[in-house]
Order: C-alpha cells, then structure tokens, then sequence
C-alpha cells in the first residue's frame, strides 16, 4: 500500500455548521454564513429551502425568511472544529487537520488495526458522529487531493485508480486545495481548453513547469494524482498555561520582570519536556481592577528573558495609558474602552486597546496623572499560543541577516516601547487610513476588516494611490481639549460624530490647489482650498 | 637604493586595509555595485542604482515617493528598507510602488531620537529613509557619513543634509488626468534634478502606481509652455541631460 493514501474525513458546509454551533441553533434551524455581501456556505435546512452559495443576503432571506444569517469568522471555524475533533486523538493515531471541517488521516496507520479500509472507515465515523452529532463524508484515494475530492461524492478509490478518478473532475477542483493560490491558474486553464483533470495530467511535465512555473507544477502533479508533500501532523491538543499571582499587587517593571522569569522557565520547560518549540505567546497582565491587557507574542529561539521583556515593555505601556490603576473609570475591559466616541478607529481593536496608540507620531509618554503606585498588576499569566515540532521552525537558508535585523528592532522596542517598530499589512478598507495595518514588531497581525472584501483598496482607491496616510483634524470646537483628555483626542485620524471636518497635510497627494487640467492652457489657480473633498473623483473601478 | 617596489606598494594596502570601511585595497578601486533600481529610475544616478556607502538626499514635494520606488527593486531582492520620521504611511501606495512588505519596516519613534536611532539602524539595515528630526552637528553628521561608509549601505535623507554624495530635487510636480470638472487624477509627472546626472522627468506615480518613462506625447512641444514647465524654451524633457 502506498504511503501517501489516505482517508479524508470531511463535513460538509462546515463554515455554517460551525456558526450554528457557536449562535446555539438547533440543527434543524436554516443558517448560512455572509463574506463580503455572499452567502459562501449554508446548512442543509437552508439548502432545502432554497438557499444557494453566491446569493446576496437579501436574495437569500427572499428564498427562506427564517435564514439565520451570520457574517463568517475564521475563528469560530477552528475553534468549534478543534473542541469537537478531540475525540478522534482517542480512534487514531496520527492525522492532520487539512482545514476547519476536513481531516485526513493515512491509511497506512489504520492498517494494523482494522480488517479493511472499509470497516476502518465506519467504525471512526460511528465514533466522530457519536461524540459530536456532525454528519462526515469519507473519501479514500491514493493522495490526499484525491480523497478530499472524493469525500465529497463518499467515494472509495481502489489503490492505483487515483489518475482515473481525478481524470473527468472539472479543473476547478484545484482550488479545493488553496482556493487563493490557484485562483488564477484555474480560469487560465480553462480558457487553453484544459477543462478537466484528465486533459491538463495529458500535458508534459516539463512544458508545464515552463510554461506556469512551480504553481502550475504542483497542479499538474496533483491532477496526475501524484503526492504533493506529506501533510504536518497534528500536535496532541495540550495546554501549556501557568498562571502566577502577585501579592502584593506591583506596577514595578522590576518586580514583574522577576516573577515573568520564573514563569517563563516554567512555561518552557513543560514545553520541552514535550518534546515541542514554541514560537507564540500570549501574556496576559490582570490589573487590581480586573481589567486584562492580552497580547500575542511571536518570538524567534524563544528563552525565559525575552518572555521577560515582552512582559514588562506590555505592562509598561498598560500602566502609562492608564488601563490598569484607574479605578474610577473601570470599563471592564479593554474592548469598551476602545469604543469611546473620540478613540480612533485603530484603539478600537479588540485585545490590542490597551495602549492608546497616539496618532501625531510622538510619543507623549506616561502620564503621572494615570499611574497609582498603590493599584498595579495582580496577576500574570502565560500560554503558549503555537507549539510546533522542532523541525517546523527551521529558517530558510536564503533569508539574509534575520537575526541581525530581529536583533536591532528588539534592541529599538525595548528602548521606545513594542509600538515604535511597525511593520506593514493590508487590510480590507476604502481608504489608506482603514487599508493600513501597522503590527508591531513580533506580533501576530489582527486585520479588523477582511482583506479579501470587496470594499478592499485594491477595487475601491484606484491608482496610483497616496503614498502617506492623509490625517484629518478635528474641529477643537467639537472636542474640547480639557486636561484630562487623552493625549490623542485633538489629532485623531478622523472623528465619526464630529460635524465639523477639515483636512490638511496630505504629504504626497495632490492638493487641490495643485490641480491642472490636462493638457489644458488655463491659468494655475492661485489659491488652494484646503477643505474641498479628497481627490477620490472618479467612479469606483469595481 | 629605494625599497622594492614590490615591497611599497603592499605597504600601501596594508596602509589603505585599515582606513575604516575599507576591507580589502581592491575593494577601493572596484567599489560595490549599487543597489539595484527599477528601469525608470536608472539614469537619476550616477552608477544607475542606489549608492552604497554615500547619504542620498532627496528633497522636494515629491521626495517621500521617489524614495520608495528607488528602494523598490532592493526589497524584492530580499534588502532591508526602514523608514523612520513618517509618520504613518499608505500601506497601499507602498505596495503599488513594487515595495516587497515583508522586508519592509515603519518605525515610529520620538523625533528628537532621530539620530539615536539612524545610529542604531544603520548597523544592520541595508536601505534607511530618514526624515531627520532636526539638523546635526557637524560632528554628528561625520559619525554618521562614517558608519555608512563603513556598513556600505544607503541612507536616504528627505531633507537638505550637508555632506551627502548624490542630491535630487524633484522640481516640479504635475498631476493629471482631469479635465474640467470630469475625470480623476491618474498620473503625475515629475521632474528631478540630480546633483550629478541632471534633468530627468519621469511618472511618479504612473495609472500602475509605479515610477515608469513619460509617454511620447504628439504635440507635447506647444503644450509645454502653456502649463508653465520649468523648461520654457525647449521641448519637453524625456530623460535627458541637460548639463
């Protein structure tokens, strides 16, 4: 038998499944989940009513008014996901979770303990829906391609047959695999008349990799039903936490530097004891007030002091923007603090509000006003957030200096803060300001909006677009700056509620004032005026 | 008698090998090639690519934009850009400047610090664009010319800094694409004036984004006056010299 066959284990429309679970539906309740405006995935009650992929929400709720319609989050996928397939560490011994909804597990582990793949197959599906109540398709080929496409029709593809299962698939089932990488491989395809499998595995591997590169190299191997690579296992679900109390509660960086070491040994230790590497951590801070400050941190060649760091440079720049120690404003968490009218949007950010992130480029420093040598924190706790094996956290050979630039950026965070090294990401938005998403440093980016929306920048700002972030200032008149305001308020990037709206300082774009006609033999104007609306004239292109 | 020839002039390597910066004698007469920069952009300097070893000036309206498409073609080739004093800058603009992000750094420090900082930069980044926060002393600035000559890497400074090698000025900045009261802004020409290379005009940005050559434009001679062009008398200017 083959290495590489394997079993997939798959349920169908897991995204609306899993947003069932998560809202409390009964399983009868027809639900569907919306990205950007589409219904991408809906349940069986939904589909019987009529509900398609593709729909809009209104033509959906047309065809069954008692939709339950629910935006898609990622997150909700692998969580209800990973809590439900615990049971399966129990059935088998290696798999691998391909995506939120589908595991496949190698067929070569189940041999010695089942009759056939047949039995193998209907004693784990007896024992996956009795635990969890979800409905699995199995497929079973020679390749894990192969069996994800044929779970979907609950197929078993005898040993050697896998090249004339695949053959009459239509050539859109690549994206099955990475929908985002092979997104425009597929149309090109089918536009040469390669519309299925068997047409596209004709083609001889060389002129394929000439003609479409290492992509369309991987494709044609697996439309030829060749393995690709064999799939990372999954690490046994296990938590490392630990969880230290301070008592007496401390705001004092060398106090919390002290105990976030011992902890950090801890947390490690166990980690490695398991014979794992751990490459993200969250540190989570409790103030006296009960207020937590949570943030993820991605570490390279993670050791007990750089936890320490991280540790304290967090809870430094908690206690200056005044989260934990002020007692009188409790909000109960940094979420409600964020959604104060004259926060900007980026504080708005969940996990990430703790520090208020002061727009006008200078740092104003801890405010003394803020900080209470009494109140501090109570509480420090670690989790490993990623664990991998060993082997999965070897760099690339051809990166040039990472560690020295890693190790200057470091040095620059801890002498001005986490949030003075940025780096850059893309996010979904409708102008540069909500498009940029800034991440400090070694942490995990948190895109607020999807990039993948269609509001996104690429369709709605047509180039060439601005290489700064316009600013806008408000109104002083609308905000009164009174002295316990927080330093951010008179020059946030944009104020929704405040009628009054100027703009100025755009650093690279046009003013208006600059503006020629084409072409045309008019007279320069003269003066500019500053508050006529962004040059964002022309139609959206999408 | 003298001394060998043979002799005296290995004296003189030894002598050259330990001025800072400059590791072996060869390395004087041969240099280090420039840093590579997209096509458009290759007659703005003196070796066609971004000088190693110099401070690079640029300044003028358009200064932040040239900037990043000269680095553009470094960061696809797995350099290190950082870019400080900015404040926030358009991830998306970057991007479209052929800006590869993930070699891409933003820092947001105090402005005062900004010296510090380079400093600390400069030891480990190949590509620095710096908008200084106020002017150094000449001192500082010799500290500073030093350890980028030793690093051999590029600092880019969008502000008049005395002592830098190569000097752009981007002169006059044009956007178009409107006509009267229809259309939206699509391309900008720009004018540059290098210290060493002389008048170039280029799109910056182009309808892609990225810096590319002027289009030929029939009939462009008679409109150039009429919109007032820092080149009354000739025609228009399409990567030329004009020394």
């Amino acid at each position: 038998m083959s290495v590489h066959r394997t079993v997939v284990l798959a349920v169908p429309d897991w995204p609306a499944v899993a947003a069932g679970i998560a809202h409390g539906l009964s399983t009868a309740a027809p639900a569907a989940v919306l990205r950007a405006g589409r219904i991408i995935s809906c349940n069986a009650p939904a589909r019987a009513s009529g509900v398609e992929t593709g729909l809009n929400k209104r033509a959906a709720q047309l065809r069954c008014p008692e939709l339950t319609v629910i935006p898609w989050d990622p997150e909700v996928d692998h969580r209800v996901f990973a809590a439900g397939i615990g049971v399966l560490e129990d059935l088998v011994a290696r798999f691998t979770l391909l995506s939120p909804g589908v595991v496949s597990i190698p067929a070569l582990s189940l041999r010695r303990t089942h009759a056939s793949e047949e039995s193998a197959v209907e004693e784990l599906l007896t024992g996956l829906t009795d635990s969890t109540g979800w409905e699995f398709f199995p497929g079973i080929a020679d390749t894990a391609f192969a069996a994800l496409l044929a779970s979907r029709t609950a197929t078993r593809v005898p040993p050697g047959r896998t090249a004339a299962f695949l053959a009459p698939l239509p050539i859109s089932s690549l994206t099955a695999v990475d929908a985002h990488a092979y997104a425009e491989l597929v149309p090109l395809l089918g536009r040469l008349g390669l519309t299925a499998l068997g047409r596209f595995a004709q083609l001889a591997e060389a002129d394929v990799h000439a003609r479409f590169g290492t992509l369309g190299r991987r494709a044609h191997r697996l439309a030829r039903g060749l393995p690709d690579r064999i799939p990372a296992d999954h690490v046994r679900a296990r938590e490392f936490r630990v969880h230290s109390p301070l008592d007496p509660p401390s705001g004092r960086s060398d106090v919390l530097s002290f105990h976030a070491r011992t902890l950090g040994a801890e947390l490690l230790g166990t980690v490695r004891a398991a014979g794992l590497v751990c490459t993200q951590v969250d540190i989570e801070l409790t103030a006296t007030t009960g207020e937590t400050c949570r943030r993820t941190w991605r570490l390279e060649d993670m050791d007990e002091s750089m936890i320490a760091d991280r540790l304290r440079w967090q809870a430094e720049g908690w206690l200056a923007a005044g989260g934990a120690g002020t007692g009188a404003d409790s909000r109960g968490g940094p979420r409600t603090r964020g959604a104060r009218p004259d926060r900007t949007a980026r504080t708005a950010r969940p996990d990430r509000t703790a520090r208020a992130v002061p727009e006008n480029g200078e740092d104003p420093g801890p405010d003394p006003t803020l900080v209470s040598g009494e109140d501090g924190i109570c509480a420090i706790g670690l989790a490993a957030a990623e664990l991998l094996s060993p082997l999965g956290t070897q760099q690339s050979l051809f990166d040039q200096h990472p560690g020295r630039i890693a190790h200057t950026l470091e040095r620059l965070q801890g002498l001005f803060g986490p949030d003075a090294v940025l780096v850059p990401g893309l996010q979904g938005g409708r102008d540069p300001a909500e498009t940029n998403l800034w991440t400090p440093w070694q942490q995990r980016p948190r895109p607020e909006r999807d990039p993948e929306a269609p509001g996104r920048a690429r369709c709605r700002l047509p180039a060439p677009r601005s290489s700064s972030t316009p600013r806008w200032i408000c109104s002083t008149s609308a905000a009164p700056r009174s002295s316990p305001a927080p330093p951010d308020s008179t020059t946030s990037r944009r104020c929704s509620g405040s009628p009054a709206r100027g703009r100025c300082a755009w650093s690279t774009t046009p003013r208006p004032g600059r503006w020629r006609p084409a072409g045309g033999t008019g007279a320069r104007p003269s003066t500019g005026c500053a508050s006529r609306s962004s040059p964002r004239t022309g139609p959206p292109t999408c | 008698m003298s001394a060998d020839p043979v002799h005296a002039i290995s004296a003189l390597t030894e002598q050259l090998t330990r001025l800072p910066g400059i590791r072996t004698a060869s390395e004087l007469f041969a240099g280090h090639p420039p840093y590579a920069v997209d096509a458009p952009l290759r007659p703005l300097f003196q070796r066609g690519g971004l000088p190693r070893g110099e401070i690079l000036a640029i300044t003028g309206e358009h200064s932040f934009s040239l900037a990043l498409a000269a680095c553009a073609a470094a960061t696809r080739e797995q350099l290190w850009c950082a870019v400080l004093g900015m404040g926030e800058p358009a991830v998306a603009g970057i991007a479209d400047f052929g800006i590869d992000l993930s070699h891409f750094v933003n820092l947001r420090t105090p402005l005062q610090d900004w010296l510090r900082v380079t400093s600390i930069l400069v030891e480990s980044f190949d590509i620095l664009i710096v908008r200084p926060g106020f002017a150094p002393t000449p001192g500082d600035r010799q500290r500073l010319l030093a350890k980028v000559r030793e690093r051999r890497m590029t600092l880019i400074t969008l502000d008049e800094f005395p002592g830098t090698g190569e000097r752009l000025g981007v002169r006059d900045v044009r956007w178009e694409g409107t006509a009267r009261g229809a259309g939206r802004l699509e391309q900008c020409t720009v004018t540059v004036h290098g210290s060493r290379t002389g008048t170039h005009t280029l799109l910056l940005p182009a309808p892609s984004g990225r810096a590319e050559h002027p289009a030929p434009m029939p009939g462009a001679e008679h409109s150039v006056p009429a919109v007032g062009v820092a080149h009354p008398g000739g025609p228009v200017p399409r990567i030329h010299s004009v020394d």
